[in-house]
C-alpha cells in the first residue's frame, strides 16, 4: 500500500509502528473491560488515545505530512480535558458511595 | 551491523545486572539474621511513628493538578505559536487572541470562586 | 495553509454561531461570577434569549450566504464547511440549547447554577462545529468538546447517587467508543496522508479502486469509526448507556442530550457516510447499517414497553428514534432523499423530544415523581400539559396530524426507493408496536384518576417553550412541504463541490 513512499529509506518500517499501536490499542481495550476500579479504567482509556497517537505519529512520518502530529497536539488537549472531567465525576461518585468499584454501579434497575 | 554498535551497551547492562545480584545475595546469604522487635519497626528519623504510613490526600490537591494541566496544554500551544508568530500574522494573532482570552475568562472563574484558595 | 492572509468574510461567516456562542459563554461567565446574587437567578432566561437572538441571526446569514456563488462556505482553512444541511442541523442545535435553557428554570437538580448554563454553551459550540466539520481533526474535536460538555451535564446534580451514577456511566462509555474512534480515524488518515475531507473522498476511491486488499483494509476503519459515531446516536450493541442516563440525569440535561446531541450525531454521520466513503464500500456498510437498524427499532420498543418511570421510557424510545432514522441513513446508498429523509426527522423529533420533556419537568416540579402512573389525571390538573404531551406522544408514536407521521412516511420512502421494503415493513411494523407505550402515556394522562386534583400554575418561560414546540409539530405535521423542501435542498448540497 505504501509503494509509492521512500520506505526502504526508513530503519524502521512504518508497519512495525502500526503493529505496536494495534497492541497497545488492545491492551487498553483488555484493561477496559477487566478492570473495576473506575481510576484504572481511565489509564486503560488513556492508553487506548496513545495507542491511536502512536499510530498518527508514525503515519505522520510516512507520508512527510504534518497533519499527524497536529492531530496528536489536538487529541492530548482533548484527553487532558476528558481526564480532568472524568476525576471530577470519580471524586462525586466517591462523595456518595465511598467507592469507585464499577461493580456497585446498578441503583437503577436493568 | 546494527547490532555490534548496542554490543558493548549489552554487556553493560549485563555487568550491572551480575553486580547489583552479587551484592544481594552475598549479604542475604552471609549477613547475620537476628531481628528484634525495635529493629523491625518503620523508620521515621529515630522518633516513633505518628499517624498510619499512608494517609488521605485532601482533595485539594486534585484540583491544583487539573488547574496545572489545563494550563500546561495552554502553554503547549502557545510555544509553537511564539516560534511563528510573523509568519501568521493578523489572524493568527486574532485566533491565538480569542484561546488566550477564553482561558483567562476561565481562570477569573476560577478566582472569584475561591479556586485558588488553599482552604 | 493559514499563512496568506484570509479575507474576513471567509474566516467569519462560516463559523458565526461559535463565535456568538463564545461571547455569550463569556457574558454568561461574567454574569454569572460577577452579578450581584439575586440578579443570578435570571441566568436561565438570558441564556435562552441568546440562543434565541444566535439562531435568529444564524438563519437569516445562512440564508442569505448559502446558495450565493460568491460565498464559498468553507472556514478556517477549508476544514469548516457551511452549507444548506449545517445551517438546517446548526438551526436545529440552537433551537434546543434556547428551550432547554427556558425549560431547566424548573429544575430543582439545577437549581440555576451558572455551570449548567456554561457546559450547555460549550456544548451546543461542539454540536455547531460538529455538522459543519469538513476534516478529522475537526470532527474528533468537536465530538469530544460537546461530549464532555455533555458529561458534565448528566452528572451535574453530585450530591445525588443517580446522577453522578449516570454521568460516570456516560463518560466511561463515552471516552472509551471515542478512542476507538479516534483509532478509526487513524487509520483512515493512515491510509491516504490527508485528513480534510474534500480531499480524502478521492483518495479514498483511488485506494479502494486498487483491489480487494484496499477495501478490506478500509472495512477495519468503517467498523471502528461505526463503534465511535453508534455510540452518540445509541445504536443497538451501543445503547447501554442510554435508559440509566436518561433516567438519572436531571431533566434538562436529558431533554438536550435527547434531541440536540442525537441530532448533531446524525448530521456528522450523513455527512461522513456521503462524502468520505467511496462507491465500492457501499455494500459493506449499508447491509450492516440495516441489519442494525431492525435489531435497534426492535429493541427500543420491546424494552420500552414495560417501563414504568417516563424518563427511562424515553430512553428506550429513543432508542428506537435512532433506529427509524438509521433507515434513512441506509437508504442514503442509493438515494439522496435518504440524508433528507435524517434531516427532516432530526428536526421532527428535536421539536417532539423537547415538548415531551418540558411537561416532564413541569410534571417533576410540582410532585417530584417521574413514574407514569403519577401522570393520572393530569388533564384535569393541567389541561395545557396534557395536550402539548399528546402532541408529542402522538408525533413520536407516528400519527398524524403530528409531525411524526411526515417523519416516518418520508423515512420508508426513501427505504423503499433504495430497495430496502422489507427495513420499511419492519419500520412500520414497529411503529405500530411503538404506538402502544406512547397512548398508554395518553390514557393515563386523561383516564387515570389522581388523588391530589390542585390545578398546577405554568411560568411564562415554560408557557413558551410548550408553545413553541407544540405549535412547531403541528405545523411540520400539517404543512410539510416547506420542511420537506428545506431538507431535500439541504441533502443535495452535501455532496456539491463549494467554489
Amino acid at each position: 500500500m505504501f509503494t509509492e513512499l521512500q520506505e526502504a529509506n526508513f530503519l524502521v518500517p512504518t508497519s512495525y509502528y502500526v503493529i505496536l499501536s494495534a497492541v497497545l490499542f488492545t491492551i487498553g481495550v483488555a484493561g477496559v473491560l477487566i478492570r473495576r476500579n473506575a481510576i484504572l479504567i481511565f489509564m486503560s482509556i488513556e492508553l487506548m488515545l496513545n495507542a491511536a497517537n502512536l499510530a498518527f505519529v508514525a503515519f505522520a512520518r510516512a507520508f512527510q505530512d504534518l497533519s499527524g502530529q497536529v492531530f496528536v497536539f489536538f487529541v492530548m488537549t482533548v484527553a487532558a480535558s476528558e481526564v480532568a472531567v472524568g476525576l471530577a465525576l470519580i471524586v462525586a461518585i466517591f462523595r456518595s458511595r465511598k467507592s469507585i468499584d464499577i461493580d456497585e454501579l446498578h441503583s437503577m434497575e436493568g | 551491523m546494527l547490532v555490534q554498535q548496542y554490543l558493548p551497551i549489552a554487556i553493560l547492562v549485563l555487568f550491572a545486572i551480575i553486580m547489583a545480584l552479587i551484592v544481594v545475595f552475598t549479604s542475604v546469604i552471609f549477613g547475620p539474621h537476628r531481628p528484634t522487635k525495635k529493629k523491625l519497626a518503620p523508620y521515621e528519623s529515630g522518633m516513633t511513628p505518628i499517624g498510619p504510613a499512608v494517609r488521605r490526600l485532601p482533595v485539594r490537591f486534585y484540583l491544583v493538578a487539573v488547574l496545572f494541566i489545563l494550563f500546561d496544554v495552554e502553554i503547549i500551544f502557545l510555544l509553537p505559536y511564539a516560534v511563528v508568530i510573523r509568519q501568521l500574522g493578523l489572524y493568527g494573532l486574532i485566533a491565538t487572541g480569542v484561546f488566550v482570552v477564553i482561558l483567562t475568562v476561565g481562570l477569573l472563574y476560577e478566582w472569584k470562586k475561591g479556586g485558588l484558595d488553599w482552604e | 495553509m493559514l499563512t496568506e492572509s484570509v479575507p474576513l468574510m471567509q474566516a467569519v461567516v462560516p463559523v458565526l454561531p461559535e463565535m456568538g456562542l463564545l461571547l455569550l459563554l463569556i457574558l454568561v461567565l461574567m454574569h454569572g461570577v460577577f452579578s450581584p446574587k439575586e440578579s443570578r437567578r435570571t441566568v436561565c432566561v438570558i441564556t435562552g434569549v441568546g440562543f434565541f437572538t444566535l439562531m435568529v441571526i444564524h438563519l437569516s446569514v445562512g440564508f442569505n450566504f448559502v446558495g450565493d456563488p460568491d460565498f464559498s462556505g468553507s472556514g478556517l482553512g477549508d476544514i469548516v464547511r457551511v452549507d444548506a444541511f449545517a445551517v438546517m442541523f446548526r438551526a436545529m442545535i440552537l433551537l434546543a440549547a434556547a428551550l432547554t435553557c427556558l425549560m431547566s428554570g424548573e429544575s430543582r437538580a439545577i437549581n440555576r447554577r451558572v455551570e449548567f448554563y456554561v457546559a450547555l454553551i460549550v456544548a451546543a459550540l461542539g454540536m455547531c462545529l460538529m455538522v459543519a466539520a469538513n476534516d478529522l481533526i475537526l470532527v474528533y474535536v468537536a465530538l469530544e468538546t460537546a461530549s464532555v460538555s455533555l458529561y458534565i451535564m448528566a452528572g451535574f446534580q453530585r450530591d445525588s447517587k443517580l446522577s453522578s451514577e449516570a454521568g460516570l456511566k456516560y463518560y466511561l462509555f463515552g471516552a472509551v467508543t471515542s478512542a476507538i474512534l479516534l483509532y478509526g480515524l487513524s487509520l483512515i488518515f493512515g491510509f491516504t496522508g490527508e485528513t480534510n475531507f474534500s480531499r480524502l473522498g478521492p483518495a479514498l476511491s483511488a485506494l479502494t479502486a486498487n483491489g480487494s486488499e484496499g477495501v478490506f483494509a478500509l472495512v477495519v476503519a468503517l467498523l471502528l469509526v461505526l463503534v465511535g459515531l453508534g455510540f452518540k446516536v445509541a445504536v443497538v450493541p451501543f445503547h447501554f448507556w442510554t435508559p440509566d442516563v436518561y433516567e438519572g440525569s436531571p431533566t434538562p440535561s436529558v431533554a438536550f442530550i435527547s434531541t440536540a446531541s442525537k441530532a448533531a450525531s446524525f448530521g456528522l454521520l450523513v455527512r461522513f457516510f456521503s462524502i468520505v466513503w467511496p462507491a465500492e464500500m457501499i455494500p459493506y456498510w449499508a447491509g450492516l447499517l440495516a441489519a442494525l437498524a431492525a435489531i435497534t427499532m426492535t429493541l427500543g420498543n420491546m424494552l420500552a414497553l414495560v417501563q414504568k418511570n417516563i424518563k427511562r421510557m424515553l430512553g428506550y424510545s429513543s432508542i428506537a428514534q435512532a433506529g427509524y432514522a438509521l433507515i434513512g441513513v441506509v437508504a442514503l446508498s442509493d438515494t439522496e432523499l435518504g440524508a433528507a429523509a435524517v434531516a427532516f426527522y432530526m428536526a421532527m423529533y428535536v421539536l417532539t423530544n423537547l415538548a415531551a420533556f418540558a411537561v416532564i419537568s413541569a410534571v417533576e416540579w410540582n410532585t417530584g415523581s417521574v413514574q407514569i402512573a403519577d401522570y393520572a389525571g393530569l388533564s384535569r390538573r393541567s389541561f395545557p400539559l396534557a395536550i402539548v404531551m399528546v402532541v408529542a406522544m402522538l408525533s413520536l408514536g407516528g400519527v398524524p396530524p403530528a409531525a411524526g407521521f411526515f417523519g416516518k412516511f418520508f423515512l420508508f420512502s426513501a427505504a423503499v426507493d433504495a430497495g430496502y421494503t422489507w427495513l420499511a415493513i419492519i419500520g412500520v411494523v414497529n411503529a405500530i408496536i411503538a404506538l402502544f407505550y406512547y397512548l398508554t402515556v395518553i390514557k393515563v394522562m386523561f383516564v387515570g384518576k389522581a388523588e391530589d386534583e390542585s390545578r398546577y400554575t405554568i411560568r411564562p418561560r415554560l408557557a413558551v417553550v410548550l408553545w413553541v414546540t407544540g405549535v412547531g409539530i403541528l405545523l411540520m405535521g400539517t404543512l410539510a412541504s416547506p420542511w420537506w423542501r428545506w431538507a431535500v435542498e439541504a441533502s443535495q448540497q452535501l455532496t456539491v463541490m463549494l467554489p
